[in-house]
Order: structure tokens, then C-alpha cells, then sequence
């Protein structure tokens, strides 16, 4: 509520004041004066006040806001069946005018005063309503913004989540992939390896990001955004799980595979069956540090036209310029983060079982 | 023993690392129920003697024959290489190893261990496979720790369950590569029951040692090997009782005994 609307936007009568509403407040009150002025032609009894205004007006000019209020008290309470614009235009001027002051009760005594006569009248009604939120304690207003920003972060959380485990799943097969074939004997398949590893790991996440979406493109290839996410963070981390895991494989003692050999298992079967459960313990606490870095770095899919949390919470705050919108961002975030490695401590817990004496 | 075939056949095996030659143009010839024991300093080539008859150490040159044909290499170029994995692993199954350091799976239990040769290579059944574990392990007497990890194990308790995995295979020769060198002296005597047991049996063994009593007790013939050679050969007779009149030799069984 009460969204920044740029000065030169507001009616005259407005400009220089800031307040919640001002663009709606703004289009009631010059709908108002349209009236009031084509009432004024038609009522010569009511021109008497256009003197009123115009000298309050002047006021206002020159900044004595008091004074200008004093000057629009002189309009009375219309009698009954009296038209009652200049009334209305009257109070709700004074009522803006404390509320530009911060003088907050007078600002509401004012706008009661039309409500007052005329229960129905919208613009006092909207003044009063936002007044009021303005006089409500902050962790109400808080709370308020939580509620109304959850519904569209909790969706770009679920798009983050959706990032998060995708990646998850597809890194560690790509890793374990990359890792196998740098440790091949095979020349040009560990060369290959080496060239995916340096290429993924010495360029910006980013970079690759854009490549790929608006890159691609241009040689023919055109992706979905989730698409390009998922290939951009699966390769990168691919490649940092590659150089994880071909250093876990390493550090197994060879005599596990000699001892594999030795009962007739092939390579691969050494692999799948000694090696590899093997570096299972050995890989969580890195792996774990990797994907909590993963977590946060979905964030740079949101400059491919991804809607996750990152940018729906950047559009909350740039369309409510309110830093609640951050902070829930924030605290969802720690949630992933937190859910992630409590995950990752319990299977690294479970991995390691049979070291236990 | 002339008139029958031997099992495991080797001539002039030669394996250089770099500039060092570990093992120099040695020939044997192992016969089916032979009990072969290699001594010497270490250092002198009979570890990488044991490792080229399964095919852990690529031999340079040579010949090895397993049941009389020639087998594990083709020659390219005039260079050895060895053959294709299949076949290599297919030799491998026949040949039992036994390592110094016993190289247990640890994150199997001691029945997985054991029943990793016959489930994975053999692809037997699990329910197979857990048969033949378990009948080897009550083999080594182990049968109330199959249930636990190697890490709990004692150090004899290891090396009597890598001789179950190894056996569980059905080998026709075992190879033995100081099985009882990394053990605590205490605990030597169950593993020597172990392998003295197996050898009961009938089993064809090559045993490199530095333990006395499998070359005085177990075996049929001791060979002394030094600098890569096979400086004597003989039975335990006369290693033991006669140092077969070598200096060299009874020296290296002065320090030892």
C-alpha cells in the first residue's frame, strides 16, 4: 500500500507531499474538483467558498500549513439538503495536510468529519483505513506483508527447490562420469574430461548462464529457460563434482583394487563394487558444501527470465519497496540451507557405518 | 612328479621397474598339491615374483603357462602386453591371493566379503554365494563374526577371512604374499593353523615368507631368492640342516632364526 508515486505524476495539489494512497487519493480529489466545479456553475451559492480554497491554496504555496488548515475551517457543515462538495474538498484537504504534519489523530478527526455526513464517501473511507495501518504497531504491518508476500515467494521457493534437486540428481551421475574418465588411461577421453572440467570451472556461472539462453540461440538452439538452468548448473557442477570425486576415487588405497583384481572382478566391476562405496563417506562433506553453494547460486538463473525466489522477491520489493519482502526471501533460504545440511550430516552419518568399532 | 603336467609354469620371467630389475629371467614350474616356499632378504624380488603369476605386475619378458598353455600375454611389436581384461580376470579366478595387508573390503560385512568373489565374478546366487561364504567361513572358524565389519576384527581374524574370500573362489592355486608379516606375534599362530590346515587339503600354494615355520613345516621345496635370481633351491631338509652349504644363505637364516 501506499506505493512511491513519482511527484511530477500527482495532481498539483499534492505535489511536494508524500502519503500512502497519493495516486488514488490523487485521481478521488481531481474527480472531486471536476465535480465540485461543474457544481459551481450550477449553484451560485456554492462559488462563495472558491475564495476559500483559492486563498488556502496560496498558503499551502508559501508552506504555512497551519494556516491554510484555519482558512479551510471557515467551510461550515452543510445543512440539510445544502450541497456539501466544498464541505468534503474542505475536510479531506485539512486531513492530508495533519497527515503531512504527522499530526495523526487531527488527520483522522477531519476525515471523521465527512464520514460523519456522508458514511459512504470512499476517499474519507480509504483515508481513514490507511491511516489507521499507518497507526498499527510495526509487527502487525510485518506480519501483514508476510502474509501478502508468501503466496508468490513460497512459488519462486518451490522453483528454487525444484532447481536445487534437479541439479542434485543430475551432478552427481555427471561427476562420477567426468572423474571416471579423467582417470582413464584413455588419452583423449581424460583429455576431454580435463577440457569439460577447466572450461566449466574457470568461467562465471553467470556467464555460462547467459551463453547458453541468450547465446545459444544465435547458433541455432533455442531453450526454455528451465532448460538452460538445468543444463547451465548441471555441467557446472558436474564439473566441480568431477575433480570432488576423482580425488575421493584416488584416495582409496590401491590395495582395494588389487585385492578386486585379484578375486577376477574386471575395472569396472572393481569400481562399482570396492572403489566407489568406498568414497561415499569421504564425498558428503565436500559434496554437501558444494550443493549448499548450489542452493544460493539458483539465484543466478533469475537473469534468464527464471521466476524463483530470488526474483520473485526482487519484484516484491521493487513493487512495494518494502524490505519484508527481502528478509522472508532470506529466511527461506537459511530453511533450504539448513533442511540441506542436516540431509547431508545424516547420510554422510549412515555412509560411514562399518568404520565404526 | 616329472610325468605330471605342472600347474603354474614360468620361464624366464623378467619384470624391470625403471632401471631396477626386481626379477631376472627366473624359471619354475609348480606342480598340482605343491607347497612352494620363497624366502630371502627383502627387497629381492619375491613379492613381484608372486604378483606377475596373477597378473599384478605386467611382466617384461617371459613366459608364464597355467595347466601347460601359455597364457595373460600377447606379444606386439616384440613387446609383452598383457591380454584382454576378460581374459586376464578369467585367470585371475582360478588363482587365489592372499595379501600382507589382508586388503579387506571394509564396507562390506565378513559374509559380503567372502561372498563378493562368488556373487560378482562367478555370478552364482546370493543364496549360493552365502552358502559357499558361509561354509568357508566356518572353514577359518570365524562363522560367529560374519555379521560384523573388518573394522572390528583382530589383525588374525582379517587375514583368516581374506584366506575364506580368496578360497570361496575354488582356486586351483594359492598365492600367499606374507600373510603373516603384519600381524602381532601373538596372533601369527592362527593364521599359520589356517593356512597349514588348507595346505592339508591338498591345496597347490606359493607362500613368500619371512616366517621360519611355513618353509620348515609346510612346504616341499624352498627356494632362496636374492637380487632377483633363485640362488638355491631344495627341500626344507636341506635349507634348515645343511644351510646347503651357502654362506650367503646361512647368513640370512642366522639373522632370521
Amino acid at each position: 500500500m501506499g506505493g512511491i508515486v513519482p511527484v511530477s505524476r500527482a495532481p498539483f495539489f499534492f505535489r511536494g507531499y508524500d502519503f500512502p494512497m497519493k495516486k488514488t487519493l490523487g485521481r478521488v480529489a481531481t474527480a472531486l474538483l471536476f465535480l465540485w466545479i461543474t457544481a459551481a456553475t450550477a449553484l451560485a451559492a456554492e462559488a462563495d467558498y472558491d475564495a476559500v480554497f483559492r486563498e488556502a491554496n496560496d498558503l499551502m504555496g508559501a508552506g504555512d500549513l497551519p494556516a491554510a488548515v484555519e482558512v479551510l475551517k471557515k467551510v461550515p457543515a452543510p445543512k440539510a439538503g445544502e450541497e456539501g462538495d466544498a464541505f468534503v474538498r474542505s475536510r479531506m484537504q485539512i486531513a492530508k495536510l495533519h497527515f503531512a504534519a504527522k499530526e495523526m489523530d487531527q488527520a483522522l478527526t477531519a476525515a471523521r468529519e465527512v464520514l460523519a455526513i456522508y458514511p459512504d464517501n470512499s476517499e474519507a473511507r480509504n483515508f481513514v483505513a490507511s491511516v489507521e495501518r499507518e497507526r498499527k504497531p510495526r509487527y502487525v504491518i510485518f506480519f501483514q506483508d508476510c502474509l501478502k508476500f508468501l503466496p508468490v515467494l513460497l512459488k519462486g521457493a518451490m522453483m528454487t527447490l525444484l532447481l536445487v534437486v534437479c541439479t542434485m540428481l543430475i551432478s552427481p551421475l555427471g561427476g562420477l562420469l567426468i572423474a571416471l574418465g579423467r582417470i582413464s588411461t584413455f588419452r583423449p577421453l581424460s583429455a576431454l574430461c580435463w577440457f569439460i572440467i577447466w572450461l566449466f570451472r574457470g568461467t562465471p556461472l553467470l556467464l555460462q548462464l547467459f551463453f547458453i539462453y541468450y547465446g545459444l540461440p544465435s547458433l541455432g538452439i533455442t531453450l526454455k529457460p528451465f532448460t538452460a538452468a538445468i543444463i547451465g548448473l548441471g555441467l557446472n557442477y558436474s564439473a566441480y563434482l568431477g575433480e570432488i570425486i576423482r580425488g575421493a576415487i584416488q584416495s582409496i588405497d590401491h590395495g582395494q583394487t588389487e585385492a578386486a583384481k585379484a578375486l577376477g572382478m574386471t575395472y569396472g566391476q572393481a569400481m562399482r563394487r570396492v572403489v566407489i562405496p568406498q568414497t561415499y563417506k569421504r564425498l558428503m562433506p565436500p559434496i554437501g558444501n558444494e550443493f549448499i553453494a548450489l542452493i544460493k547460486d539458483t539465484a543466478l538463473v533469475s537473469t534468464i527470465a527464471m521466476v524463483e525466489l530470488m526474483r520473485a522477491a526482487d519484484q516484491m520489493f521493487n513493487t512495494y519497496f518494502n524490505v519484508t519482502a527481502l528478509i522472508l526471501a532470506a529466511v527461506i533460504y537459511l530453511i533450504f540451507t539448513t533442511f540441506f545440511t542436516f540431509l547431508f550430516e545424516k547420510i554422510e552419518h549412515r555412509a560411514g557405518i562399518y568404520e565404526r568399532r | 612328479m616329472s610325468d605330471v603336467k605342472p600347474l603354474i609354469q614360468l620361464e624366464n620371467i623378467t619384470k624391470r621397474f625403471k632401471s631396477l630389475t626386481a626379477v631376472n629371467g627366473v624359471n619354475l614350474a609348480v606342480h598340482p598339491g605343491e607347497k612352494l616356499v620363497i624366502i630371502g632378504p627383502s627387497g629381492s624380488g619375491k613379492s613381484t615374483l608372486l604378483r606377475s603369476i596373477n597378473f599384478l605386475e605386467e611382466i617384461d619378458d617371459g613366459v608364464i603357462r597355467f595347466e601347460g598353455k601359455e597364457v595373460g600375454y600377447v606379444r606386439r611389436h616384440g613387446k609383452l602386453h598383457l591380454d584382454r581384461q576378460q581374459i586376464v580376470c578369467r585367470l585371475r579366478a582360478e588363482i587365489g591371493m592372499v595379501f600382507q595387508h589382508f586388503h579387506l573390503f571394509p564396507h562390506m560385512t565378513v559374509l559380503g566379503n567372502v561372498m563378493e568373489g562368488p556373487l560378482t565374478v562367478q555370478k552364482k546366487s546370493a543364496a549360493e554365494a552365502r552358502e559357499i561364504a558361509l561354509a568357508m567361513l566356518a572353514k577359518v572358524g570365524l562363522t560367529d563374526k560374519r555379521d560384523v565389519y573388518p573394522a572390528t576384527l583382530s589383525g588374525g581374524q582379517k587375514q583368516r577371512v581374506a584366506i575364506a574370500r580368496a578360497i570361496a573362489m575354488r582356486p586351483k592355486l594359492m598365492l600367499f604374499d606374507e600373510p603373516t608379516s603384519a600381524l602381532d606375534p601373538e596372533l601369527v599362530g592362527e593364521v599359520f593353523d589356517t593356512i597349514h590346515a588348507l595346505a592339508d587339503e591338498g591345496m597347490t600354494m606359493i607362500i613368500v615368507t619371512h616366517h621360519m615355520g611355513f618353509a620348515r613345516e609346510l612346504a616341499d621345496r624352498v627356494i632362496f631368492m636374492e637380487g632377483g635370481n633363485f640362488l638355491a633351491e631344495g627341500t626344507p631338509q636341506e635349507f634348515f640342516a645343511e644351510g646347503m652349504n651357502n654362506e650367503r644363505i646361512q647368513s640370512f637364516l642366522n639373522r632370521i632364526l
